[in-house]
């Protein structure tokens, strides 16, 4: 059906930046790769494996997580947390977040700005 | 023993920057490995899951583009149009000149029309292949550094003065072109058909002509296709393209009426195959060309004309 294929296309538009919102919240509590990618999907935020982890590096490297090598267990893992610049970042993501709902609801009912 | 995690790895990898391929190399090799754990904690066995997982994760290739944050495209939404608008004006312009000319040369210095008009042909294909190739290549290598263009920005002041009414479909001009296109062909088609007389080779129109006139015919056929062309971008009939189409319209009925009315247009031996052309028959057939070729001419200046100024007011 062509309208689901628009449907699937028009959702994954709007999905396309919760999942660095998401990850932003997730990671406060440090976690590694797989991990991470099962609670998401958990909450609600599917994601592809191939998409989250290129993810985490670019989020790294722009200074929002910070990373580290936890080789405790058998198997070494990356652990990733949220840095205190994305602490900021995700505060602001929030607001604006919060933003477009309220200015949803605003439209929906209706009321003058 | 190599596993396929380690293939996929090594693919991966192989073109991802060398700095972070190692640490890329433990962390991704370790989310596989729980990936595949995963699986197998709901009863998939090792080496089917390795493979679903694996799948899942998909092309290597496009996998490390996006570990790079490299895009997969040739041109990007920031230079195509500009490696578009070039590629036209070049390809549209540059090709028909070098052909043209060649073409030409190749005429002048060699007794063999047929061959020239193939070497121009030639020539103006190469040049239209090196042209789509250097240019699409530069504009690739541009998108891959991240060049900025420094390009003037779009602004209101660039729209068409008026919207542009067509007067010339493109159906209109495709029909004229192909037209131009068959009337070229059929030049040296001639010369080599076997259709009419008797299976031998039988040029229709004089070979001596190949060394003086039909060249200068073709190339104001050619112009023609230009004229087409350029009568399509404009839209519609203007007085300069109107100058230029009488110019091409005499360029041509002239030296063809003066042919065929001075019986030099057709080939002798043709015309002593046909008992009727022999006799008398040449007369008549020239006439009533000269005839239908000024009254096309003339309609057809005389139609330009007047769209013209239908246009222009």
């Amino acid at each position: 059906m062509a309208s689901d294929e628009i449907l699937r296309t028009h959702l994954q538009e709007l999905r396309r930046g919760t999942v660095v919102v998401a990850s932003l919240v997730a990671l406060q509590h440090p976690d590694y790769g797989y991990a991470l990618l099962q609670r998401l999907t958990a909450h609600g935020f599917p994601v592809d494996a191939n998409t989250l982890y290129p993810l985490l590096r670019r989020l790294e490297e722009q200074g929002l997580l910070t990373s580290e090598w936890n080789t405790e267990e058998s198997r070494p893992r990356k652990f990733y947390r949220t840095s205190e610049a994305g602490e900021q970042m995700l505060r602001r993501l929030l607001d604006d977040l919060a933003a477009v709902q309220a200015s949803l609801t605003a439209l929906i009912e209706g009321a003058p700005r | 023993m190599t596993t396929l995690t380690d293939r996929y790895l090594a693919a991966t990898l192989r073109s991802v920057p060398a700095a972070r391929r190692a640490e890329i190399a433990d962390e991704l090799r370790a989310s596989i490995a729980d990936m595949v754990d995963g699986r197998a904690a709901d009863g998939v066995d090792a080496v089917t899951a390795e493979r679903e997982v694996l799948t899942e994760l998909g092309n290597p290739a496009q996998l490390a583009a996006r570990y790079s944050d490299r895009r997969l495209q040739l041109i990007g939404p920031q230079y195509y149009l500009a490696w578009q608008r070039l590629l036209i004006l070049l390809v549209s312009s540059i090709p028909a000149v070098v052909g043209v000319l060649v073409g030409a040369i190749e005429a002048t210095v060699s007794d063999n029309p047929g061959g020239a008009i193939g070497a121009g042909f030639s020539a103006a294909f190469n040049v239209a292949v090196q042209i789509a190739f250097w240019v699409t290549l530069v504009f690739a290598v541009l998108e891959r550094v991240g060049t900025p263009l420094n390009l003037p920005e779009w602004t209101v002041d660039q729209l068409p003065d008026e919207p542009v009414e067509r007067d010339v479909s493109r159906t209109d001009t495709c029909a004229a072109i192909v037209f131009l296109v068959l009337t070229i062909a059929f030049l040296p088609w001639q010369q080599f058909q076997r259709v009419i007389g008797d299976g031998d080779r039988l040029p229709i129109l004089d070979p001596a002509l190949w060394a003086s006139w039909l060249p200068v015919l073709i190339a104001v056929l050619v112009a023609g296709i230009g004229l087409e062309i350029a009568k399509y971008r404009a839209g519609r009939w203007t007085w300069p393209l109107v100058g230029a189409n009488a110019m091409l319209n005499l360029a041509f009925a002239v030296p063809a009426s003066w042919l065929l009315l001075t019986d030099r247009l057709l080939n002798p031996d043709f015309v002593a195959r046909f008992a009727w052309l022999r006799d008398g028959g040449v007369d008549l057939v020239a006439r009533i060309s000269v005839v239908v070729t000024v009254g096309i001419t003339v309609w057809d200046v005389v139609d330009s004309a007047v769209k013209a100024r239908r246009a222009a007011r």
